[in-house]
């Protein structure tokens, strides 16, 4: 009897594995990375499955897609096409040599030259090869309360000076200027990440890796500008969490907010009829320094060992039209890679221009090391600040602690 | 006379032996594979080297591993304590002839059955919203910020996990108080020891081996502390309520470094076996001295 039973269970569960086995000779794996656009993706994956009878391309979007990718690598066992973020995920699979160089392909050219450079730059060894074609980009910035700047008749700084200018007059209204949700820790490198790329040195994140500079000696402005943001801040911004913040602010606490696009989603959940732009964060007096902070959110990369990288290639050229393109980003308040494709929401129209005429810098903490965990120092400074510690010596020991971990996750 | 052998159910073995295969399989390998990797330079995946004790030195020069250690110490002994003295107050409070005795029981034992995440998430609402709108209505400047946020991050998950922890805690005392022979009282009650006395000679005493395992068992548990700290603060603000569990969990996964923290992992391990056998120790010494 038990032998009976165990016989039949076992024969379930090979029938099962052999089932699963077959019928995949014309399955395409596409692996995303991003569990917030599923939907999209399927709705075009659709559309080109209905167009291309012949294959059908299946998606995988696991939870931890970042780690099940690595596990992956090292069965060598490389999905058809990939849709990563362009951050370190992407270039441990590309550093493993299994993707496809598609710089020769058509569709490469309809890329903008900005994203291909910051996909470029997180090749291994920087190679000027598109291993990944940059498809959807995000933005970060500050997003303010149009209602009430135009209540206060603020116009939109484009310079440091103009910011803090800005900021006095908010005061001076007896408004909050900032909220901030730094209890929600990575939401203090939103502020780092906008001001980063304005005013550290030229190549600093090479001469940094290198060993032949530090923070020490190249970040004072920095920290001295991220003292001043939150010293700008609500009560209790060390206490307050992202969701909580979101919805404070899209009703009306606060002025602005330094975060990104994916932000809005929820202040649109909170209040549906609030009115909110954007606008790029003006770190330097030099308007010309102050870029967008905008990184590439989704590319697509194709195994150059895959039977079918053919249909992959195809599958990639149709995700590039202008009509899918624009489709995705108009679902995703995103905006896009691909070459005259323009994001025509309202509540990014501040950056909207600066993305399109390419003036953006990637988010530095792209190339920081994977180990070097700046949200938490950056937390600590906010703390020590809280705490009324000296700002000199608070400053003094946040730069030796950024190197001195710097250096710990760069060698190991 | 010898006795006969007796013969054993087979099925004994098939469920006993079904057990230890997942459990060695699950557990005692994974365990094994840790150590292991504790030895080498292995990122989590990829290709990997031996390095000798190299991991087990890092951890000596590395400050985010000591101030995990720090906090861990630290959050173990006051929590320890506070749960240890609130669920004997509360069990003996509980064992008395009180009205509504069940229902109130029930009260106490209902955080044990909720899981550590959602009274972490439940916690982390009270604190950000409920809390600081109580403080400010009362002018009181400590209650008004969240303190999630603040340096006392720490006394915030105290509160809430002794909270959870006495459910179960209580249940323990509460048994052994009523193995207590009434007899025994009455005997005390003749030569004229009550209240304070009673509790000091007589019910403590009795009380030792339930004692012993609750020591036991909460400071293992403390030491270990991660889920209601990933539910409440991830280890925030700064790293000031990083412990070692969460260290473990957040470089070893996030950060690359998993060979590295398994070595971090193994010594955890060590010292929670080491405390535990030197608490069992100290505390059986004392139940046999007291009869």
């Amino acid at each position: 009897m038990k032998r009976k039973v165990l016989l039949a269970l076992s024969a379930i569960l090979l029938g099962g594995m052999l089932l699963t086995g077959c019928g995949k000779s014309n399955e395409i794996e596409l692996f995303s990375s991003k569990a917030e656009n599923k939907e999209i993706l399927q709705q075009l994956v659709d559309e080109f499955n209905a167009e291309h009878p012949e294959t059908k391309i299946v998606i995988s979007a696991p939870a931890d897609a970042g780690t099940v990718l690595k596990t992956r690598l090292a069965k060598n066992d490389i999905p058809d096409i990939l849709a990563l973020g362009g951050d370190n995920n992407y270039t441990e699979v590309q550093s493993a040599g299994v993707l496809e160089d598609l710089s020769a392909e058509n569709f490469t050219s309809q890329v903008q030259e900005s994203y291909l450079q910051m996909v470029y730059d997180v090749n291994a060894d920087k190679e000027q090869a598109a291993y990944g074609i940059p498809y959807a980009t995000n933005a970060s910035g500050v997003l303010y309360n149009v209602d009430k700047f135009n209540e206060l008749g603020l116009t939109i700084p484009t310079t440091w000076d103009e910011f803090l200018d800005v900021i006095k007059k908010i005061e001076a209204a007896g408004e909050q200027p900032f909220v901030l949700t730094y209890k929600d820790n990575w939401t203090g490198l939103c502020a780092w990440n906008s001001m980063a790329p304005d005013l550290q040195p030229e190549g600093f994140t090479d001469a940094r890796q290198a060993g032949t500079t530090t923070f020490a000696e190249t970040h004072q402005e920095i920290a001295d500008k991220y003292l001043e943001i939150i010293s700008h801040g609500q009560e209790d911004f060390m206490g307050t969490t992202y969701d909580d913040g979101n919805k404070a602010f899209a009703n009306g606490q606060g002025v602005m907010m330094i975060n990104g696009n994916w932000a809005i989603n929820q202040f649109k959940t909170a209040n549906a009829d609030f009115n909110v732009d954007m606008f790029a964060f003006p770190a330097s007096n030099d308007s010309a320094e102050n870029y967008v902070t905008s990184g590439v959110d989704v590319l697509f990369a194709a195994s150059k060992d895959s039977k079918n990288l053919d249909v992959a290639k195809e599958f990639i050229s149709f995700m590039l039209e202008e009509e899918n393109a624009k489709t995705y980003i108009d679902n995703q308040f995103a905006f896009s890679a691909v070459k005259g494709v323009e994001q025509e929401e309202t509540t990014v129209a501040g950056v909207k221009s600066d993305i399109a005429a390419g003036k953006v810098a990637n988010f530095p903490d792209h190339y920081y090391p994977a180990g070097f965990d700046l949200a938490s120092l950056l937390s600590e400074y906010s703390l020590n600040y809280v705490n009324g510690m000296d700002n000199i010596e608070n400053q003094k020991s946040f730069l030796a602690n950024c190197d001195e971990k710097y250096d710990i996750a760069n060698v190991d | 006379m010898k006795k006969k052998k007796q013969k054993v159910n087979v099925l004994y073995y098939v469920v006993v032996g079904a057990m230890a295969l997942l459990f060695f399989n699950f557990h005692t390998v994974s365990f094994l594979k840790g150590i292991f990797y504790s030895f080498t330079d292995w990122k989590g995946y990829g290709d990997w080297n031996y390095v000798g004790l190299r991991n087990y030195l890092h951890m000596f020069e590395d400050v985010d591993t000591k101030n995990a250690y720090l906090f861990t110490f630290q959050f173990t002994v006051i929590t320890t304590v506070l749960v240890n003295m609130i669920s004997l107050i509360l069990a003996c409070a509980l064992n008395a002839k009180i009205k509504f005795k069940n229902t109130i029981k029930a009260f106490y034992f209902l955080p044990y059955m909720l899981g550590n995440v959602i009274v972490g998430f439940i916690f982390n609402y009270i604190f950000a919203n409920l809390i600081p709108t109580l403080g400010k209505a009362c002018g009181i400047q400590i209650l008004s910020t969240n303190i999630l946020g603040t340096n006392h991050a720490m006394w915030g998950i105290i509160v809430v996990t002794v909270w959870t922890a006495c459910a179960f805690n209580t249940l323990i005392y509460i048994a052994g108080l009523q193995a207590i022979d009434i007899d025994v009282y009455e005997a005390a009650d003749l030569d004229g020891a009550s209240g304070w006395k009673r509790f000091r000679y007589i019910t403590f005493p009795l009380l030792a081996p339930s004692f012993t395992i609750n020591m036991v068992l909460t400071a293992k548990g403390f030491l270990m502390v991660y889920d209601q700290i990933m539910a409440m603060t991830e280890g925030g603000p700064g790293t000031t309520t990083t412990s070692i569990a969460v260290l473990i969990y957040k470089k070893g996964f996030g950060g690359g470094q998993f060979a590295y923290q398994s070595a971090n992992a193994v010594t955890l391990f060590v010292i929670v076996v080491a405390i535990s056998i030197f608490q069992l120790r100290i505390l059986e010494k004392r139940e046999e001295q007291i009869r």
